[in-house]
């Protein structure tokens, strides 16, 4: 059996769970936009408590594999009750860990934007909400916007640990195919194809958002 | 769950608990340093062949680049695995896992070397030459140590990633701390404080590990402003 064949044999299964494992990306970067944003405005806050914790939230989930994460939160959680498909314990558990790397990412964003322009913006008499809206975040997003998209390209990775807890994706579906057809080196390298063809548009995205925000 | 008896069995298993991660910490630990020493070798072959003169190394370095960092870790390993199977060398699984990761993280780093080489500024390159300097001199003797120091901060980041990227290798079945907690897990139905340590021990790791970057940086730094 040849390549051709095995992806025609393969390929309505590959591509199902391919769009699992884009879904179980999105899914897991909005969760990380949105919790990121939380921790990096905590970080940022004037209460010493708020910005102790975002640091220690920061520092634990960079400091521990997502797949021991992942393992806490499908498996240790239902230990107490809180119980999760392994789908859904994968987009949490991935979405948490991206939290911690987008939250550095949002305060480099906003740390970027000299102090000198928002007290020339409040001298001119503008509120402390306009100067955020046009004055920062504009700036700010422009900056933030390629290391958001390297953190999509190692998310949309990364989702393949997801299937050491049995999550349904494109890695659990090659597992299950190499056992059904016999067939492990070339199924492997079917889905790595796969992922690279995922991966490598946004890389160049990526590249390119970076050369335009350097000029 | 919250029964005396209970807690104090738990209490009573914890020196075990601690024993076998221990000895899984230790593979790890050598897992990733073995690692490292094979994709900082790989990866600055990788860096002077983009940064070299020649288009055909420079597109190669570059084509194993964007393989390398556009296909997860894991689905590279399970490659590799029954790859050298299917070859006929079979590899116990923690050299398999050595050569993956290192092949992986030899793309990573030939960024940060390369990166760094190119903050040297040219003109002691330059300088180098008009003295008589071959340019592999130049660059092992003035350009080399300087961009070492800048490389650093990427190092410990990529030595980082690596000690918790390993922990993917316990699919691989390599007996790692990962490894050992899940096997822990299903012999003692321990979850939540077996993990709870696990968590623990990946941390202090890493903390010791960029602590120590961050001293090595320092210490660098200061024999250079003498």
């Amino acid at each position: 059996m040849g390549y051709g064949d095995l992806w025609e044999a393969t390929h309505v299964e590959l591509l199902a769970a391919c769009w699992a494992t884009l879904q179980l990306a999105f899914g897991a970067l909005v969760i990380g936009l949105i919790v990121g944003l939380l921790v990096a405005l905590a970080r940022l806050s004037k209460s010493r408590p708020m910005r102790r914790a975002a640091l220690i939230y920061i520092e634990v989930f960079r400091g521990t594999p997502a797949l021991v994460q992942l393992f806490i939160v499908y498996f240790s959680l239902t230990e107490i009750g809180i119980q999760f498909s392994s789908f859904q314990a994968a987009m949490i558990g991935l979405g948490l860990n991206a939290a911690a790397y987008l939250s550095e990412i949002y305060r480099s964003g906003l740390e970027a934007v000299p102090k000198g322009q928002v007290e020339a913006a409040k001298a001119i008499g503008m509120a402390r909400h306009n100067v955020l809206r046009w004055v920062v975040l504009p700036q700010a997003i422009r900056i933030v916007l390629a290391p958001i998209g390297s953190v999509a390209i190692s998310l949309l990775k990364d989702t393949s640990v997801a299937s050491l807890i049995a999550a349904p994706d494109l890695m659990l579906r090659a597992q299950d195919l190499s056992s059904v057809y016999f067939m492990p080196l070339e199924i492997y390298i079917l889905v790595g194809v796969i992922y690279f063809v995922l991966c490598y548009p946004l890389s160049l995205g990526v590249r390119l958002l970076e050369r335009k925000t350097r000029h | 769950m919250f029964d005396s008896t209970a807690l104090h069995k738990t209490i009573e298993m914890l020196p075990y608990f601690l024993n076998v991660l221990g000895i899984g910490a230790l593979t790890t630990v050598g897992l990733t340093a073995a690692a490292f020493v094979v994709a900082a070798l790989l990866g600055f072959c990788l860096a002077l062949m983009r940064l070299s003169r020649s288009r055909v190394l420079s597109l190669i370095a570059s084509l194993y680049l964007e393989v390398f960092r556009n296909v997860p870790i894991l689905t590279q390993l399970f490659i590799l695995y029954f790859g050298l199977t299917y070859i006929g060398i079979t590899l116990p699984a923690i050299g398999a896992a050595i050569i993956g990761f290192g092949l992986n993280g030899a793309a990573i780093l030939s960024e940060v070397f390369r990166s760094s080489i190119r903050t040297i500024d040219r003109g002691q390159s330059e300088a180098a030459y008009s003295i008589g300097m071959t340019r592999a001199v130049a660059m092992r003797i003035i350009v080399l140590p300087q961009a070492f120091k800048v490389a650093i901060p990427g190092m410990a980041n990529f030595a980082i990633g690596l000690l918790k990227d390993t922990s993917l290798a316990s699919a691989a079945a390599v007996p790692e701390l990962t490894f050992k907690a899940r096997m822990l897990v299903s012999e003692t139905y321990q979850t939540n404080l077996i993990y709870f340590l696990l968590a623990i021990i990946y941390l202090v790791l890493s903390l010791v590990l960029s602590h120590w970057a961050a001293r090595t940086e320092r210490r660098l730094k200061v024999v250079k402003e003498n």
